[in-house]
């Protein structure tokens, strides 16, 4: 029954990432492979804040922060330039792919092969529906649980979250509306990479160790989860997450912790080939 | 009916235009002329150009050559929301609205440029013109029927009462009878009460009944241009448009 806990923080985690993940698909039209690297460089930047005495609640914001920066740059600098030059799509994602390993073994030529852990402490330990949970996990739990509700908020109820979805939906049409989607695009990639800065350091105190390349396979748990859920819906991408991320943990404790990813992979192949358009996406979507 | 949606109107003209896509013209030497108190309308074939004619002027499409002006300002490749803006409402042909939002969402984007306050007393002002959209207020527009689905583009561009309507067959997929109400009622409407409405319609018997001066394109060409009543006596088009003999009912006014 632990796994079941386990699993559920590990849900809540892939939830917030893959919400930023499939916003940034939908709004901005980037498959931003890179992820799961600013995911893990968020980290560490929080990593290296709590070593210097910071809290590690208060080095969260750090991470926070770095996934924010570092997308809105990465969008700026690196895949608006390409989109411009009205390449075939698949360009932008292969650059995407060339970033997220010059981002991964980039962070790890700087910070080494070891593995850190946050001087954090896991708190006192809680009997909560059957399930065991670490003050720790309770607290990172509560985090997602309030960001997601706080992301339905922004889309259903702000100006700026219907203009977003807008965007998504018919980019030309908002324009024709008198939004400024640039804007709105920039503004997203600075909303879902907190959101992806938030997912990787809460996901590396979750592991409680962590090294340079330890997010590089979560893009396959995004990947899973995105497709499941349907690719840019929101609410489809909790759901998504919250599935993949109970399934790989406690296939993880039944069958070989070695086969999480594998598990997640077998997800994404199936629903690529019976429902390429997610549970709740519409045939349209694609 | 009050037509109190839309403003008194300003000249849209075009002059010596070419545009097209991947700097590819597909219309060029394009000199078109939209007035207030007056539908005009571009009538031609499939793949005439009326689309990008249309496109081109609200700042969709690049164009390549010549100018195009509202009122006193030239607003030739100005961004799409700038134009919106300045009061040019644009309604396309096809992904006319947004289908995962909700219709209420729909016309609060098309109010995205109003202060917050005003979104709500104008959403009402629009319903009041489109009643039967009332009722579905909550439902996804990708979910509406064909003819509802017009009618919550036509809301959407009216949000932000435009002084020019550019419309690119509003009636397309509607009803007969529909069509005609959309047209002559409110088209026409908005026309009457001062507003500038230029208009792309495929069938050129009801866009000649409502228009006052109408373009014919071919090949991404002006063709031939004239008032109504002009064009219905011309052999050429109404050979090619009115399918021979039938005769174009002369407009109302
Ligand atoms: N996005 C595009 N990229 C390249 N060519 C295009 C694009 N859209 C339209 N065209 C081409 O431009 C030409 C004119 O198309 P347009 O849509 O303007 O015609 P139309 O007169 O509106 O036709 P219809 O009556 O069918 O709506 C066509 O040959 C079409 O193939
Ligand atoms: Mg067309």
């Amino acid at each position: 029954m632990s796994s079941f806990g386990f699993g559920l923080i590990t849900a809540a985690v892939l939830a917030i990432a893959t919400v930023g993940f499939t916003m940034q698909f939908a709004v901005t039209n980037v498959l931003n492979l890179a992820y799961g690297s600013i995911m893990i460089n968020s980290a560490f930047v929080a990593y290296y804040v709590n070593q210097h005495g910071v809290t590690a609640w208060v080095a969260l914001l750090g991470g926070v922060a770095t996934g924010a920066i570092a997308s809105w740059l990465l969008n700026r600098f690196i895949y608006t330039p390409f989109q411009r030059r009205n390449l075939a799509p698949i360009t932008v994602v292969i650059v995407s792919l060339g970033v997220d390993l010059v981002g991964t073994f980039g962070l790890q030529a700087i910070v080494g092969g070891g593995y850190v852990s946050f001087n954090q402490s896991q708190g006192h330990e809680y009997h909560i529906l059957g399930m065991l949970l670490s003050g720790l996990q309770l607290v990172i739990f509560g985090i997602c649980a309030v960001v997601l509700v706080g992301i339905h908020w922004l889309l259903k109820y702000t100006r700026l979250g219907k203009a977003m979805r807008a965007t998504s939906a018919n980019r030309n049409l908002a324009r024709n509306s008198g939004v400024k989607t640039q804007f709105i695009i920039s503004t997203t990639w600075i909303i879902s990479g907190a959101l992806c800065g938030l997912a990787g350091t809460v996901f590396a105190m979750n592991a409680g160790v962590f090294e340079a390349t330890s997010a590089q396979l979560y893009i396959v748990l995004l990947l899973a989860a995105m497709f499941l859920g349907g690719p840019g819906e929101p609410y489809g991408a909790m759901f998504g997450a919250v599935t993949i991320g109970l399934a790989t943990e406690v296939s993880a404790a039944y069958i070989n912790p070695e086969y999480k990813d594998v598990v997640a992979f077998l997800v994404l192949i199936a629903m690529l080939t019976f429902r390429p358009f997610g549970i709740f996406g519409s045939e349209k979507t694609n | 009916m009050s037509v109190e949606l839309s403003k008194k109107g300003l000249v849209l003209t075009a002059t010596g235009l070419a545009a097209g896509y991947d700097g590819r013209a597909i219309v060029s030497g394009i000199t078109v002329e939209a007035t207030p108190g007056k539908v005009v309308s571009i009538v031609g074939p499939n793949g005439s150009g009326k689309s990008t004619l249309l496109k081109s002027l609200v700042g969709v499409v690049k164009v390549l050559d010549g100018s195009v002006k509202v009122g006193d300002t030239d607003i030739t490749n100005m961004a799409p929301e700038d134009v919106a803006k300045i009061g040019v409402g644009y309604v396309p042909q096809i992904d006319d609205v947004f289908p995962p939002l909700s219709v209420k969402e729909n016309l609060e984007i098309g109010g995205y440029l109003l202060k917050r306050h005003e979104v709500n007393e104008r959403i009402e002002a629009v319903l009041e013109f489109f009643p039967k959209l009332k009722a579905m207020m909550t439902r996804k527009a990708g979910k509406l029927s064909g003819g509802e689905r017009k009618m919550l583009a036509m809301g959407r561009v009216l949000m932000l009462s435009p002084s020019v309507l550019v419309l690119d067959e509003p009636t397309a997929n509607l009803a007969p009878i529909v069509a005609t109400q959309l047209l002559e009622e409110y088209i026409r409407g908005f026309a009457n009460f001062g507003s500038t409405v230029l208009l792309v319609e495929q069938r050129a018997k009801a866009a000649l009944r409502i228009s006052d001066w109408t373009y014919v394109l071919g090949g991404g060409r002006v063709v031939l241009e004239g008032p109504p009543q002009d064009l219905a006596q011309n052999p050429i088009f109404v050979e090619s448009f009115l399918g021979g003999g039938a005769k174009a009912h002369p407009p109302k006014d």
